[in-house]
């Protein structure tokens, strides 16, 4: 029999080997991103840009599912780097109030971030990612339907749908209701923000929560209603990066500054078409996106 | 094979993850022994005691694992960051199969020769410690073991908070539609328990007194 | 040598010993006698404080039990149970040893100690490394015996040690420890439900009833005693016992 003091040592030297697996990657950069196609886009953008330009490894650690989670991976050194949008930055991690000035919000966040965690932010790819509230192409027209509040008076008949963080979050359902006085028969269904478009067209729902760079607009024939009160922040789309990889790496820092602007809200739009409608492979679409705005060779 | 294709080519983040994996299971489960035991030992030596605990612990480890996480995000220390709140849930999770096994182990030790070491003069600490644990110990580390293989498998819903771990292949895995990348996960973390269950049980075997 | 002094013992509400009083010289044996819940084991461990008086007081060497530190007065007392209560996990050296060690004697004297216990209780030396699952029922007690005397205390405390043992390796071993006890001269209080036994070891036989103690006796006086309980015994236990009374050894 192994006497008691053998068998405690063991375990001991067990426990240590498994308390040391933390993980540490200086040689190598982890870009994350969250668990939607716009989000793959942009994490795919940012990894692509650093494969081209310069000779560090890329880890591609995307679908993390939420805000919460990557911020978390950030701040565990899991991901160096994600893009995240302003807005949400500030109202969901941030937790502070609604505003609705682009270059305050970014620089509020810009602040915080660096102050409260050893984040910092990129310069924005250029377009504005906010929420849209959509309906069928054929009910805005019959119903000469332009802004939100036109159609504030149909939402007793109407079905509605939203992803599960617009309903949770403070600068998401709530205050849209409130502000706009919308009055839904049921409860929204909570879905897939991949699917809400679709749910649309298809008839189960007859308003969904979607974004202003939604792929499916043009390509199923929705209308973004107009936030004519102004009641959504500005979401600018952003590389969040901890200060720690660019003091290991600061020539990321150069790489990502000549993205700044070079995506607008149509270009969104197309790339996310090509992914989520045409099914094409969006490595490919990346790529072709960066030859086409001469950022790689 | 298709999933070994993937294994190989994403061999690093395979890796990676089962080290965040083993990580959130290593600390719970020495945290979890760190007081486990020592609260086993008390209460199979006051017995009164030990209805509550017992009961204290069977009551943590009905709470529904994702539930948990949910009532401790807001806390303000430990929600700030996933990996402690993981841990903390793992930890209370892994603390009825040990403290139920210390307790049945040293209730187990024929009380005779207990008894005996007592009269031959041993201070109570001599016969916690050369006498009760030894004897008790095959009975510990089994429920030690079962502490690793439940945490094994709870570590993979931390992922869904953000603490990593293999968890993350799989909710990503099902956010893809993509069987591979849920495989990559599932597996992995059923051999990690595999392996504990088996390694843990050959030591709990060797320690068995005749 | 031990004198209990109006020692009474009472728990959970029943009354498991009552009015006590009895002495012990020093080198004799005393043999406790009595059936199941006569409260013969208890007086027994009221000795080495495993249970402590609810009245009355026990005294050892003048000083009574309870005002001298309690593991100092235990290792000072050889206990020897039933069925042994040997450490399953020790070898029967580490057994042996076990209080010498913790009384911090160096290694080397522990040794040599083991070995002269081992040649006592005549076990061969090559069982220092057995251990107690590997030995027989006899060879076990005597490993008990051995660790009882190892610290060599001057008192040794023997709860039915016998008891559990097969007729032929009960007579050897007692008929060996009469052999042993003529070498040690321990002051030895034996406890036992078997009258032969108590006969052919005790120099006095303690019988007790219920929680009190009925009378004292020797052998030879027990045997022609006219108590209701002491006859009542020698009837029980039929013929051959003046054999026994007069220390038969064959």
């Amino acid at each position: 029999m192994i006497p008691v003091r053998t068998s405690v040592v063991l375990l001991m030297v067990c426990s240590v080997a498994l308390l040391s697996c933390s993980s540490s990657h200086s040689d190598r950069i982890v870009v994350g991103s969250k668990n939607f196609t716009e989000s793959f886009i942009l994490g795919e953008l940012i990894a692509q840009q650093i494969e081209a330009h310069t000779n560090l490894k890329v880890e591609r650690r995307f679908y993390l599912a939420g805000t919460y989670i990557c911020q978390q991976a950030m701040l565990a050194g899991r991901i160096d780097i994600y893009p995240e949008y302003t807005g949400t930055a500030l109202t969901a991690i941030l937790q502070q109030g609604i505003s609705r000035d682009k270059r305050e919000v970014y620089e509020r966040v810009k602040d915080e971030y660096e102050r409260q965690f050893g984040l910092t932010l990129a310069s924005a790819f250029g377009f504005n990612d906010t929420f849209a509230m959509e309906i069928r192409g054929e009910d805005a027209r019959r119903l000469n339907l332009r802004t939100l509040s036109q159609a504030a008076q149909f939402t007793p008949q109407w079905r509605a749908g939203f992803g599960y963080e617009f309903m949770e979050r403070p600068d998401g359902y709530r205050g849209l209701v409130a502000t706009y006085g919308l009055h839904f028969a049921e409860q929204p269904r909570i879905m897939d923000l991949g699917l809400l478009a679709r749910a649309l067209k298809d008839r189960q729902i007859d308003f969904a929560g979607g974004n202003t760079t939604d792929g499916l607009i043009p390509a199923l024939d929705l209308v973004a209603l107009e936030d004519d009160r102004h009641y959504f922040p500005p979401y600018e789309a952003v590389p969040v990066i901890r200060e720690q990889t660019l003091q290991l790496h600061p020539e990321i820092a150069r790489w990502l500054a000549d993205l700044a602007g070079k995506i607008s809200d149509e270009e969104m739009q197309k790339m996310n078409y090509a992914v989520d409608g045409q099914h094409r492979d969006t490595q490919d679409v990346v790529r072709e996106f960066l030859k086409s705005k001469a950022l790689v060779p | 094979m298709n999933l070994l294709r993937f294994f190989a080519q994403n061999h690093t983040q395979v890796l990676e993850l089962t080290g965040e994996h083993l990580w959130l299971v290593g600390w719970s489960t020495v945290f979890a022994m760190l007081i486990g035991v020592p609260l086993g030992i008390l209460i199979a030596h006051r017995t009164q005691l030990g209805r509550p605990v017992l009961a204290g612990a069977n009551i943590i480890q009905t709470i529904p694992s994702l539930a948990l996480f949910g009532f401790l995000l807001p806390v303000p220390w430990l929600g700030s960051r996933a990996e402690r709140l993981a841990i903390l849930a793992l930890t209370l999770y892994a603390l009825l199969p040990i403290i139920r096994n210390t307790y049945d182990g040293i209730r187990g030790v024929d009380a005779a020769v207990v008894e005996a070491g007592r009269g031959m003069g041993l201070t109570e600490s001599q016969l916690l410690f050369q006498v009760e644990l030894p004897l008790a110990l095959s009975v510990i580390i089994s429920g030690i073991r079962i502490a690793v293989v439940i945490s094994v498998g709870l570590a993979t819903i931390a992922a869904a908070i953000g603490a990593g771990g293999l968890g993350e292949f799989i909710f990503r895995g099902l956010s893809m539609v993509d069987n591979r990348v849920i495989l990559a996960g599932a597996i992995p973390a059923a051999i990690l328990a595999l392996l504990a269950d088996f390694g843990i049980g050959r030591i709990e075997k060797r320690l068995r007194p005749r | 040598m031990i004198e209990f002094r109006d020692v009474s013992y009472g728990v959970n509400g029943i009354q498991v010993l009552s009015g006590l009083n009895l002495r012990v010289a020093h080198g004799e044996i005393l043999v406790l006698l009595g059936r199941s819940g006569s409260g013969k084991t208890t007086t027994l461990k009221l000795v080495n404080r495993l249970v402590t008086p609810t009245s009355g007081r026990v005294l050892v060497n003048g000083k009574v039990n309870d005002q001298v530190d309690v593991i100092q007065l235990r290792r000072g007392m050889g206990y020897v149970i039933q069925e042994a209560g040997l450490f399953p996990h020790f070898t029967v050296e580490r057994n042996i040893g076990l209080v010498p060690k913790i009384e911090g004697w160096p290694q080397e004297r522990i040794h040599a100690r083991v070995q002269e216990m081992l040649q006592l209780v005549g076990l061969n030396s090559d069982m220092a490394s057995r251990y107690p699952h590997q030995l027989s029922g006899g060879q076990r007690q005597r490993v008990g015996v051995a660790r009882a005397l190892a610290a060599d205390p001057a008192i040794l405390l023997m709860d039915e040690p016998f008891g559990a043992l097969d007729p032929l390796t009960r007579d050897e071993l007692q008929r060996e420890f009469l052999l042993l006890q003529q070498r040690v001269h321990k002051t030895v209080v034996f406890v036992t439900h078997d009258l032969r036994e108590a006969l052919r070891l005790g120099s006095r036989v303690a019988l007790m009833e219920a929680g009190k103690l009925v009378t004292v006796l020797t052998p030879a006086e027990f045997l022609k005693s006219s108590d209701p309980w002491a006859s009542a015994y020698v009837r029980a236990f039929g013929d051959g016992l003046e054999s026994a009374a007069n220390r038969g050894t064959s």
